[in-house]
């Protein structure tokens, strides 16, 4: 049962898309409302911050920690077996 | 100490728990053994005195109890782990394996109410000793290497903790295990908190972590995710508080194993890496100090402890199931294993720290502590490896694993026993989320803080959203490869290979000139010598004994005869001997 539930939505992923970027438009409402009582820095008062700090430490790291397995850590798996 | 004291301490039961597991899966009761022992701990650690179990030994002072509200919050969370690990572990048959996990848990216990430096150093050895079983136990040839380096890398660790321990003995004369003050610490006390740091995983002393952990057996590493690390976190948090080391190197932790999380491939080395990120937020939090920060990294420990094992315990369904952990080996498992899938997610969003999980009512007091204690930097490197979490165990494993692309991989889902083990730590996810003040009281200093504020919950809104955004446009970029990825533990690993080479070349060679110098000179030298002795010994000493030596000889002659080369012979030979020796002693 469960595993059709799945399989239902991964028919539907159209739908989930789009319910995702509408979440995704909803946080930043959401952060118009919110209270800012106890900002730590200067970061805390700008609103949309985390969605930047979010978006682009997301991509930064993938691009950063693929980038440096691709140019110097990767090897192959049996490479202490060789 | 009185035998009531004893069974006070709740590793006796484990202790006692290892040794009948074989006798009670002769008689078919090891499932129910396997059960009883954690609930009856789990039972006794809620009715401990202040203090057990002090006794004296060679003039020390042990403590094998001492119990307070960071003891118990600690106590608490590894006796449920133990009831978790044995419930998802019903199914295996060997009872070496359990055996080896009470023994490590154990070790856990008895070092966690340790009340000094020796009782403490006894069970942090036991922990090494019996976990390392849990890697053996899965007999690969891989296997046996890692439990071998772990073990290698493990005594390292407990030398330098000895030799600390020793080095303070030698200055204060105390080993009473208490907060050891920031302005006064000594290099006693670092090389104390080194051996604490490398059972932490803290980079550069890490690498046995995601070296082991990959290898052990599948219920092995369920256990093994659990309790090392956070008893190293407990240790810290008891002793070494505010040290801004930890602070630091704590951050730089979440980061590290995080980065590794990212381009990792086996899926257990992915969760392994991960243990280095989350526990680096616990470390960060014992060197902020404050009492927030502390008890931050109390509570992320407990709900860390649950979801950990949670995640392992998905990710060790699939291998049980389809023998592979790969994530470029596996893909669309969800049609098959997909209540596996549904708990492993329940992990990955409670370790991203959704609202409403265990994750979030954690995590965000150890942030919030950093905020409030000026910590910027700090701060956003935890919020950095925050991302990097939801991205890489939240999405990344459980994506490639139950979705992606179809692998053709069939599989079963998992035992009952598996999928209630499971559910169990899952249930805890979510409650711990919805009712924080189950585990807020169980913190040692009082909470007066909300995770739920408006803010707070936006933050983490953004945060996981666009997260999410990010891995959907580089999923493609993401996909897994068979490859693995270099770490220090490339130090030891090549340089083994190296110290081997030295080993046998030039030291070998210089070995074998010695030794011909020393069969040309130093033979005949000795010859001569044995000679002298000899001589000595038959006629000096004969003349001196009224020749019992030409006695024993004679005597000597006579056994041989005796001789039979059967086994059974020597063996009864050696009794009978052994019982005469006994009476003669016994008579005079």
């Amino acid at each position: 049962m469960i595993a059709q539930l799945f399989g239902y939505l991964r028919d539907h992923s159209i739908v989930l898309k789009w319910v995702f970027f509408a979440y995704l438009a909803f946080t930043l409402v959401f952060d118009f409302f919110a209270e800012r009582h106890h900002a730590h820095f200067w970061g805390d008062s700008v609103i949309g911050f985390w969605t930047l700090f979010g978006i682009f430490g997301c991509l930064g790291m993938i691009v950063v920690f693929k980038g440096l397995s691709h140019v110097w850590l990767v090897k192959g798996e049996d490479y202490y077996d060789e | 100490m009185m035998s009531n004291t004893i069974f006070m301490h709740p590793a006796t039961y484990f202790i006692i728990g290892a040794i009948l597991l074989p006798f009670a899966k002769r008689i078919k009761l090891q499932k129910a053994l396997l059960l009883i022992i954690p609930l009856l701990a789990f039972y006794q650690i809620h009715h401990l005195p202040a203090s057990f179990g002090v006794c004296h030994f060679m003039g020390f002072e042990l403590t094998f109890g001492r119990v307070d509200k960071l003891t118990n919050v600690f106590l608490h969370v590894f006796t449920l782990m133990a009831l978790i690990g044995s419930i998802y572990g019903l199914h295996v048959k060997e009872s070496g394996q359990h055996m080896a996990a009470f023994l490590y848990v154990a070790g856990s216990l008895g070092t966690t109410l340790a009340g000094d430096y020796l009782t403490l150093f006894i069970f942090w050895e036991l922990m090494a000793f019996a976990s390392v079983f849990l890697v053996w136990y899965r007999k690969r040839k891989r296997s046996i290497e890692a439990g071998y380096r772990y073990l290698l890398v493990h005594t390292a660790g407990g030398l330098i903790l000895l030799g600390g321990i020793f080095l303070r003995y030698q200055n204060i004369h105390d080993l009473t295990f208490t907060r050891i003050a920031v302005d006064g610490a000594t290099m006693a006390d670092y090389l104390i908190m080194i051996g604490f740091m490398l059972n932490a995983a803290v980079p550069p002393i890490h690498a046995w972590l995601p070296d082991a952990y990959p290898e052990a057996t599948v219920v092995g590493a369920v256990y093994m995710c659990a309790f090392t690390t956070k008893t190293a976190v407990y240790v810290l948090a008891r002793g070494f508080p505010g040290f801004t080391a930890l602070a630091i190197l704590g951050a730089i932790m979440t980061v590290y194993g995080v980065a590794y999380a990212v381009i990792e491939n086996d899926a257990r080395r992915i969760l392994a890496y991960h243990i280095v990120s989350q526990v680096g937020y616990m470390v960060c939090g014992v060197g902020i100090g404050t009492v927030m920060a502390v008890n931050g990294a109390c509570a992320h420990a407990y709900a860390h402890i649950l979801y950990k094992a949670l995640l392992f315990m998905g990710v060790g369904s699939v291998l049980e199931m389809t023998g592979k952990s790969k994530l470029s080996e596996l893909g669309g498992l969800y049609k098959y294993m997909p209540w596996s899938l549904a708990f492993t997610v329940i992990g990955g969003i409670a370790i991203s720290g959704f609202p409403l999980t265990s994750g979030f009512i954690s995590k965000s007091m150890i942030i919030t502590a950093a905020g409030l204690d000026h910590r910027i930097f700090i701060m956003l490197m935890l919020s950095l490896a925050a991302v990097g979490t939801f991205l890489s165990v939240g999405l990344k494993l459980p994506y490639f694993i139950w979705f992606g692309k179809d692998s053709g991989v069939r599989a079963k889902e998992s035992y009952w026993n598996m999928q209630l083990g499971m559910f169990i730590a899952a249930f805890m996810c979510i409650f711990l989320g919805v009712c924080p003040d189950f585990l807020y009281r169980m913190l040692p200093y009082p909470v007066t803080w909300h995770p739920y504020t408006s803010y707070h919950l936006s933050e983490t809104f953004q945060l996981l959203g666009f997260t999410g955004l990010g891995f959907y446009l580089m999923v493609n970029y993401l996909k897994p490869a068979a490859k693995s990825n270099l770490d220090v533990d490339w130090f030891y690993r090549k340089g083994a290979l190296v110290f081997m080479w030295v080993a046998s070349k030039p030291i070998g060679k210089a070995n074998d000139w010695i030794g011909e110098v020393y069969r040309t000179v130093g033979y005949r030298f000795t010859l001569a010598v044995s000679k002298a002795m000899s001589w000595f010994d038959w006629e000096g000493i004969d003349w001196v004994l009224d020749g019992s030596a030409k006695g024993v000889v004679r005597g000597g002659d006579g056994l041989r005869k005796l001789q039979s080369g059967k086994i059974q012979h020597y063996i009864g030979g050696a009794a009978v001997a052994l019982c005469i020796v006994l009476i003669i002693i016994v008579l005079i």
